[in-house]
């Protein structure tokens, strides 16, 4: 068992402080994923959880035990680096083998278990090269093998996938998650692509400078973003955001939308006031379809086949991107009918707390 | 480009370059084509005077008469004797500083280093006196054990530079990586940093070599007797022994000029790293 848990943990350089307070249960053999912009103390908190920087105030714990104080090499952790961080001077089965080796390991077992995790990364032809001649993929996959040898209970992954081109990329992201199904251990998995986080995770943190800002499962981050923060974070293209009027009207809420329309929203509402309506871009309907609809000129249109992405603007300017069939054939300069759906859309108050989700279910 | 290639330049430029050039390199080498003639001049020349003219035979057995005549293979053995444990303690000593330094941020880091480096710009030559009453009372005065210390504590300060700054630039991931592997400190160093060292281990092995084998101040300093005089200092007491044996001296200065030499055209490459490893990060 191997769950990790993290209770305030806070990490200060000199007077600056990184990380103010984490608390967080990560079950074992959960997907884990920290995600958030760069900067915003997501690597510092893997590294950690690794023992690689020192925890300034708080208490961690990997499988019930307190490993605040406890050395990186003594955690019982695996970790892959974003540079792979592999030993050039040695060759892929000595990479993967080394750190059993230095700790006594026999040498049968060493061989033994150097050729299962070959075996399960497809790295057996590779074995006798050294990390020089190999590609970046292959050298993920050494930096992958290096870790499962050792059996760990937790794996840590530091953007493991950023050096990497866009189609690779989506093949060991597979790859990760296949390997995490097959060892049912735990994984905590830092990335600043909201795409991995979504694919991967069981569970996503979202992070912004050293705080906390939502715990979920990827769809529930997506439909119910706690705040306007993770609600722009997740999602691609990201969610529009629409300064309206809301008041209290008739046990519901009325919004007044740029150009005057109004629309009304299932919630309650405390007191009248400018609130930022969010809508996401494949929840806006080009066709005129929805609650409320209003006149947009086209300023972009970008064609991707499968469909289309209008970047439209609204009466008062707001600029929001639009979802469409990939056949729409209007151009910049068109005017289209924007139908806002009232279920899709997202209502933040004035501190960009979410006052309603539209999470489809109304 | 600049600046221009002379085989571009105009006629005259070109003209003056190659009058000019032939001109420095004879007067820049004078000195040693000197020697190297009079290495090779019958002893009669020189009673006779012929200083510079041209030899009136060539002398081979000069350098034979050095070997059979003096201790100069005694002298360069104890060389070798002083060199080497030097070469071995200073470019070891200096791994392991080098590695603490570049890798541990412990509190006095920086105060540590720049005590490596301050060291560095103290002329040792006002350290003389001090250092020969220090040999004294250690009783390490004129023995080749007391030259390899102080060579080693001289030669620590500009090696750990060069080594730290070597480990700095390597990625420290490496070290990080296997610290979550389990490997412990020492095995780090052994296994990771040390392999990958090497080309540093080399550069300064061949620099460090050249200054030790190259030293006079201090082999006349710290030694007296024959038995423990290296090939620098031991070719003064030869001109004590040959007041004006010059073309035996000659020979023999060649002959102590030789092993650097070698060193530098077997380990050119590794030199000529070394002069600019330390320099830049990585």
């Amino acid at each position: 068992m191997a769950e990790v848990s993290l209770s305030n943990v806070k990490k200060d350089f000199g007077a600056i402080s990184i990380i103010k307070g984490i608390d967080l249960e990560i079950k074992d053999g959960e997907f884990c994923v920290f995600v958030g912009p760069s900067g915003c103390g997501k690597s510092t908190l893997l590294r950690m959880i690794a023992g690689l920087e020192d925890i300034s105030q708080g208490a961690l714990r990997i499988g019930g035990r307190d490993m605040t104080k406890i050395g990186p090499s003594d955690r019982g952790v695996a970790m892959v680096f974003q540079s792979y961080a592999l030993y050039p001077h040695m060759t892929v089965g000595e990479n993967i083998g080394f750190g059993l080796r230095m700790t006594g390991h026999e040498k049968a077992e060493i061989a033994k278990r150097t050729a299962a995790a070959a075996k399960m990364l497809q790295l057996e032809p590779l074995l006798e090269r050294k990390p020089g001649q190999l590609s970046g993929g292959q050298r993920q996959r050494v930096a992958i093998g290096r870790a499962i040898v050792r059996n760990p209970e937790v794996f840590l992954f530091d953007e493991p996938l950023s050096n990497l081109d866009a189609s690779l990329r989506v093949q060991m992201r597979g790859e990760i998650s296949r390997l995490h199904q097959d060892l049912g251990a735990t994984m905590i998995y830092v990335t600043h692509d909201q795409v991995e986080a979504m694919t991967m995770a069981d569970k996503i943190v979202v992070l912004s400078a050293g705080r906390i800002e939502q715990v979920g499962s990827p769809l529930e981050l997506y439909h119910r973003p706690k705040n306007l923060f993770v609600a722009g974070f997740i999602g691609s293209p990201k969610m529009n955001f629409i300064p309206v009027d809301a008041r209290p009207h008739n046990g519901g809420i009325e919004v007044t939308l740029p150009g005057g329309a109004t629309l009304q929203l299932a919630g309650t509402l405390a007191a009248a006031g400018k609130m930022t309506l969010g809508l996401r871009p494949e929840h806006a309907s080009a066709t005129g379809a929805g609650d409320a609809v209003l006149p947009a000129k086209v300023q972009l249109a970008e064609h991707l086949g499968s469909e289309t992405l209008f970047f439209v603007s609204l009466a008062d300017g707001t600029e929001i991107a639009v979802k469409a069939d990939g056949l729409a054939a209007e151009r910049p300069g068109d005017t289209m009918q924007i139908g806002f759906p009232a279920r899709a859309c997202h209502l933040f108050d004035a501190d960009g707390n979410a006052v309603l989700n539209g999470d489809l279910t109304r | 480009m600049f600046p221009t290639p002379i085989q571009k330049a105009s006629g005259p430029t070109r003209l003056a370059y190659q009058i000019a050039l032939p001109i420095a390199l004879v007067i820049w080498l004078f000195p040693l084509i000197g020697v190297a003639v009079t290495s090779l001049r019958p002893a009669s020349d020189l009673a006779a005077g012929n200083y510079f003219g041209v030899p009136s035979s060539i002398a081979f057995e000069n350098y034979a008469s050095v070997f059979r005549d003096s201790p100069i293979g005694w002298y360069i053995l104890n060389s070798f004797k002083v060199t080497i444990p030097t070469v071995i303690g200073a470019v070891g000593l200096s791994c392991l500083t080098g590695f603490a330094l570049a890798v541990y941020g412990f509190r006095a880091n920086l105060w540590v280093f720049f005590a490596f480096v301050a060291g560095n710009f103290i002329p040792f030559q006002i350290l003389m006196v001090p250092v020969r009453d220090l040999t004294l009372k250690a009783g390490l005065y004129d023995s080749t054990l007391g030259l390899v210390l102080f060579h080693v504590a001289f030669q620590t300060g500009f090696c750990t530079l060069f080594m730290r700054n070597f480990i700095k630039g390597m990625p420290f991931a490496l070290i990080e990586s296997a610290r979550v592997e389990g490997v412990s400190e020492w095995q780090i160093f052994r296994h990771i940093v040390l392999p990958l060292m090497r080309p540093a281990i080399a550069a300064l092995s061949v620099l460090v070599f050249t200054f030790v084998w190259n030293d006079y101040f201090w082999a006349t300093v710290l030694v007296q007797g024959q038995h423990a005089m290296p090939v620098t200092a031991g070719l003064y007491a030869l001109n004590g022994q040959w007041v004006a044996a010059w073309h035996l001296v000659s020979a023999g200065s060649i002959v102590a000029a030789l092993p650097p030499v070698l060193m530098f055209f077997l380990m050119q490459r590794h030199f000529i790293a070394g002069l600019t490893l330390g320099a830049t990060k990585g």
